[in-house]
């Protein structure tokens, strides 16, 4: 018996579930892309990368960090709100990618859903540990987290900014029922368990629980119709 | 067909959010149905789109060069080994004589090899004898080691005889200590704490072994002090993951609100460093 790693800091396995069409369809959809190139396009120009990545091809590193550094240190950064700590993360996902590029599949799944769960898995970790110890040092976890409290679309700045996917991922969320939003906002960004996020919100578990269901559902269907 | 119920197992499921047994049941359900399998992979794409929702943040210029330069630092798995150019096909006539030579000095260098081989085999022979006597040596350690988890387990008879006699489990802080880490969720730790002894007993159950350069330390906290108080280091049995300790506190405890176990090094550390491995409520 050894002392294993954290989950998280293992390869995020590319188990069969998302080999299914059904899946991979959206799945590509929800790959960021810009202005001009298409979302399948985007997918294969990534998985291209990722194949001269698995030859030691280290320009295509150097793109791939380009694409996807945006969003993932974003990620990384509202989920731990500390600057220093999210370039750890983004570091440390990237690299994970450059040792483990050839056990990507394209069949399997999206270049970019591996990065961000690779990314959120590991700030979550970070984040807990940090609330491990304060809960030790008998200190409280911050009421009030920072969440939901940008709610509605992205401003005209924000959008200029933004690639057209991305900008219809806001979108879509921001139509969702206010309650929605902070249900999924916590269930992604704040690593609490389903009891926690019942606790934060004062409602009961399964009224948290038929939200994130709602919510996330309605948010599928809202992105099938506009991807 | 996908009903409520299981849509909104594979949403929480889509977030990481299914714990203890329902996520067990849900996952072994998952393994049988593939169209709640293509459920969970679509839900867990749209899920990984909430990335687009946090504010917009751009990683400093810095963090890229930090990246490509870890990157250069370490091979990839892959990466191709760079063979030698292939030999000319054409070459001067005196090169079978240089060639002839070169034959000439490496068989008398073979021959050098094979005596030094065989000084080799006996330096082997040697050493593996001295890890015969290691190994005889970690035996007896092994034993000892038994034998003081048994004395161990004898305290722990003698304390639970002491509750028994006195019957007065008020006094005594009984905590369960339950596994912070997700890859050992079945790691588990009894301590018993009898104040008027400031002593007491810490038993865990299924916990990894650690490297030589780590170890495992106990902490008692109590308000009264800032800082979780120092109760020792201990390692656990690589077989079982299993140990038995008998403890004491650095400082005087009136009042324990927690026990904890924390990775730290070798040795232990005055104050706490390393991720908390476990907790009692």
């Amino acid at each position: 018996m050894s002392f294993a790693l954290p989950a998280s800091q293992l390869p995020v396995a590319w188990t069969g579930w998302e080999a299914s069409l059904g899946a991979r369809g959206l799945l590509a959809r929800m790959m960021p892309a810009d202005e001009t190139g298409s979302s399948d396009g985007r997918a294969r120009a990534y998985a291209a990368l990722l194949g001269r990545m698995a030859n030691g091809d280290r320009d295509a590193l150097a793109e791939l960090y380009d694409s996807l550094s945006r969003p993932l240190y974003a990620t990384a950064r509202h989920i731990l709100n500390d600057s220093a700590e999210a370039q750890d993360v983004v570091h440390d996902v990237f690299l994970s990618l450059w040792e483990n590029a050839s056990a990507f599949d394209l069949k399997r799944g999206a270049a970019f859903s591996w990065a961000v769960t690779l990314t959120r898995n590991r700030a979550i970790d970070r984040l807990r540990t940090r609330a491990n110890r304060a809960r030790l040092l008998g200190d409280s976890i911050p009421e009030d987290l920072g969440y939901g409290s940008e709610s509605g679309g992205p401003g005209a700045g924000e959008r200029a900014e933004l690639g057209d996917r991305a900008v219809a991922v806001r979108s879509a969320i921001a139509e969702l029922p206010a309650e929605q939003q902070r249900a999924l906002e916590l269930a992604f960004f704040s690593g609490m368990t389903q009891k926690e996020i019942a606790e934060k919100l004062c409602e009961p578990i399964g009224t948290i629980k038929a939200r994130i269901r709602r919510g996330l559902i309605k948010l599928r269907d809202t992105l099938a119709t506009r991807l | 067909m996908i009903d409520d119920r299981q849509e909104e197992l594979a949403s929480l499921h889509a977030f990481d959010l299914l714990e203890g047994a329902e996520r067990e049941q849900f996952v072994a359900e998952l393994s049988t149905n593939p169209e709640l399998r293509a459920l969970v992979a679509e839900l867990r794409a749209v899920a990984s789109g909430m990335a687009h929702t946090a504010p917009l943040s751009e990683p400093p210029e810095e963090l890229r060069a930090r990246v490509l330069a870890s990157a250069a630092a370490r091979r990839s798995a892959a990466e191709p080994v760079a063979f030698p150019p292939a030999l000319a096909p054409r070459f001067p006539s005196w090169v079978p004589w240089l060639m002839a030579a070169c034959l000439a000095a490496a068989a008398a260098w073979s021959q050098r090899e094979v005596a030094r081989s065989r000084d080799e085999v006996a330096a082997l022979n040697a050493q593996e004898r001295l890890a015969e006597t290691a190994l005889d040596q970690t035996r007896g350690q092994l034993s000892e080691a038994k034998r003081q988890l048994s004395e161990s387990s004898r305290q722990v008879a003698d304390l639970s005889a002491k509750l028994k006699d006195e019957g007065d489990l008020a006094h005594f802080k009984i905590a369960t200590l339950a596994s912070m880490l997700g890859n050992t969720p079945e790691a588990l730790a009894v301590a018993v704490w009898d104040p008027s002894r400031q002593q007491g007993v810490l038993t865990v159950s299924k916990l990894p072994a650690l490297a030589s350069e780590k170890d495992y330390q106990l902490w008692v906290i109590d308000k009264q002090y800032p800082n979780p108080v120092n109760a020792g280091v201990f390692v656990v049995d690589p077989v079982t993951g299993e140990a038995h300790i008998v403890f004491k506190a650095d400082k005087h405890v009136d009042s324990i609100a927690k026990f904890a176990v924390s990775l730290e090094r070798k040795g232990g550390v005055p104050k706490a460093e390393g991720p908390i491995v476990l907790l009692s409520p």
